[in-house]
């Protein structure tokens, strides 16, 4: 990354409780009202870095509509803004 | 935690037929649901008996059962039926589980000093709130209070109490019964083509083994077999707010959305709405030739903006597979109290050079005060990136002269 500039975006721990099949059933103390969509993300598989997300769209009982993924990497889970 | 499942036989066929019980003594299923699959549902002893399953083809239903007759499902009837249900379970101080209509699970744990002291009363207690038929069944997970439920006759109520007795229990039943569980309906093919028939043949086997074949799912299947499972996640007692509206004779298209506006607007309206936004609904209709249909739809941002509603629900109206008698809007959910700001209007052309130059004094005065990153700006990179960290970066705002530099 080029000195001076930041990524916007980035994705931060999170602390997501994942039900049967590995599906979020909640967020912190917030449980999952809705899984809106899911998706997969693979890229840079022909590097040393490989990236393999799986990704769900959620709506929070309290509201929220958020991003998270769990890397299939390393087997932590990410809130990030999409 | 001791578990209770109440199960209902054939709930959604006893709603389908309605009033006409005589019915249910000859061979009827229930017919496809509009748009689904073409697999009968739930069919009745006589079907049963001739070789009718539910989920099988209609094709295959009819070879095999000539005399067959499929009578349109009421998902909306049925779900009434079963909330009524639940209702009397709320009365008697359970707080049910309920993913579909028929199968309810609750912890008996806080009920016993309530009704006796003992399961067996909390049983009791259950089986009198709820419609006859019903199958109870009491365990220490839900799938053992399941699995008890389906081998318990009704007023006969089958109880397993101990993990270890669990175990056991479940031991000699078919992998079939993990089909209770939608995450789990593929699994028991898979199983029974490799040999395991029995959940005490899956027990047997150990956790990185069962890990490595059949991954997340065959790990819950191992601890449901062993007698283990999630924890109960009991339903929020429902506010309802229901709107309905009968449609003049083939209303279509531009009829049906205008519907749709008046449904929206009447729910906006009711009172125990109490300025909160809507976060999940339901769009019912009812057939003219019999029949019921539900489509729920989850917003992604709570509204209570009649236009963004109404761009939610109408495209489920092309769903439709049948001319509508009527058609409903339910609230499932409410979000928090509506307070959405309307946009600012746009800056006009001549008072834009205005703002730029304002803009360009300020960044100044911000960096000598701040440093040279105090004021930054959004620079796309690569905007189409699947990763959203490669899309964008914050930059340094360029500024020429005081005044910022319109190019990037």
């Amino acid at each position: 990354m080029t000195p001076g500039l930041r990524r916007l975006a980035e994705p931060r721990t999170s602390n997501v409780e994942a039900g049967a099949g590995g599906r979020p059933v909640a967020l912190g103390r917030a449980p999952v009202e809705a899984v809106i969509e899911e998706w997969v993300v693979e890229d840079r598989w022909w590097t040393g870095e490989p990236l393999r997300r799986r990704h769900f769209e959620l709506v929070l009982v309290d509201g929220r509509d958020v991003v998270v993924f769990r890397d299939l990497v390393s087997g932590r889970w990410y809130e990030q803004r999409s | 935690m001791p578990v209770i499942c109440a199960l209902l036989p054939r709930l959604s066929l006893l709603a389908a037929v309605g009033g006409r019980r005589e019915l249910l003594g000859e061979p009827v299923a229930l017919a496809p649901e509009p748009g689904r699959r073409a697999v009968v549902g739930e069919a009745s002893n006589a079907a049963e008996a001739l070789g009718v399953t539910p989920g099988m083809a209609v094709g295959e239903a009819l070879a095999r059962c000539p005399e067959l007759r499929l009578v349109p499902p009421d998902p909306d009837g049925a779900r009434r039926r079963w909330g009524q249900a639940l209702d009397g379970l709320e009365r008697i101080g359970a707080a049910p589980e309920s993913d579909r209509p028929g199968e309810a699970f609750f912890a008996s744990d806080g009920l016993r000093e309530l009704h006796g002291g003992r399961t067996e009363d909390v049983l009791a207690a259950a089986r009198r709130t709820l419609p006859a038929g019903v199958r109870l069944g009491a365990g220490p997970s839900r799938f053992c209070s399941r699995a008890a439920a389906g081998r318990a006759r009704p007023g006969r109520p089958l109880t397993v109490s101990e993990e270890e007795q669990a175990r056991g229990f479940l031991a000699p039943l078919p992998v079939a019964l993990l089909r209770s569980r939608p995450e789990l309906a593929e699994l028991p093919d898979v199983l029974e083509r490799l040999g395991l028939r029995t959940l005490g043949q899956l027990a047997a086997l150990s956790a990185a083994a069962v890990s490595e074949r059949f991954g997340h799912p065959g790990l819950l299947a191992l601890d449901l077999a062993l007698g283990r499972d999630t924890p109960l996640d009991p339903r929020r007692p429902p506010e309802p707010v229901a709107e309905r509206l009968d449609l003049p004779e083939a209303a279509s298209g531009a009829q049906l959305e205008r519907a749709l506006e008046l449904l929206v607007a009447r729910v906006l309206a009711r009172p125990e709405r109490r300025g909160r936004a809507l976060r999940s609904l339901v769009l019912t209709a009812r057939f003219v030739e019999g029949g019921t249909w539900r489509r729920p739809v989850t917003l992604r941002t709570a509204s209570a903006e009649p236009e963004r509603l109404g761009l939610a629900l109408a495209p489920r109206l092309s769903e439709l597979p049948a001319p509508a008698e009527s058609l409903g809007v339910e609230v499932e959910a409410f979000g928090p109290p509506a307070h959405e700001q309307a946009a600012l209007p746009g800056d006009p052309t001549a008072a834009a050079a205005v703002r730029q130059r304002r803009i360009g004094e300020a960044i100044g005065q911000a960096r000598r005060a701040a440093g040279e990153h105090a004021a930054l700006r959004v620079l796309e990179v690569d905007p189409d990136s699947r990763v959203p960290e490669r899309r964008a970066v914050l930059a340094p705002y360029p500024v020429e002269g005081g005044r910022p530099r319109s190019g990037p």
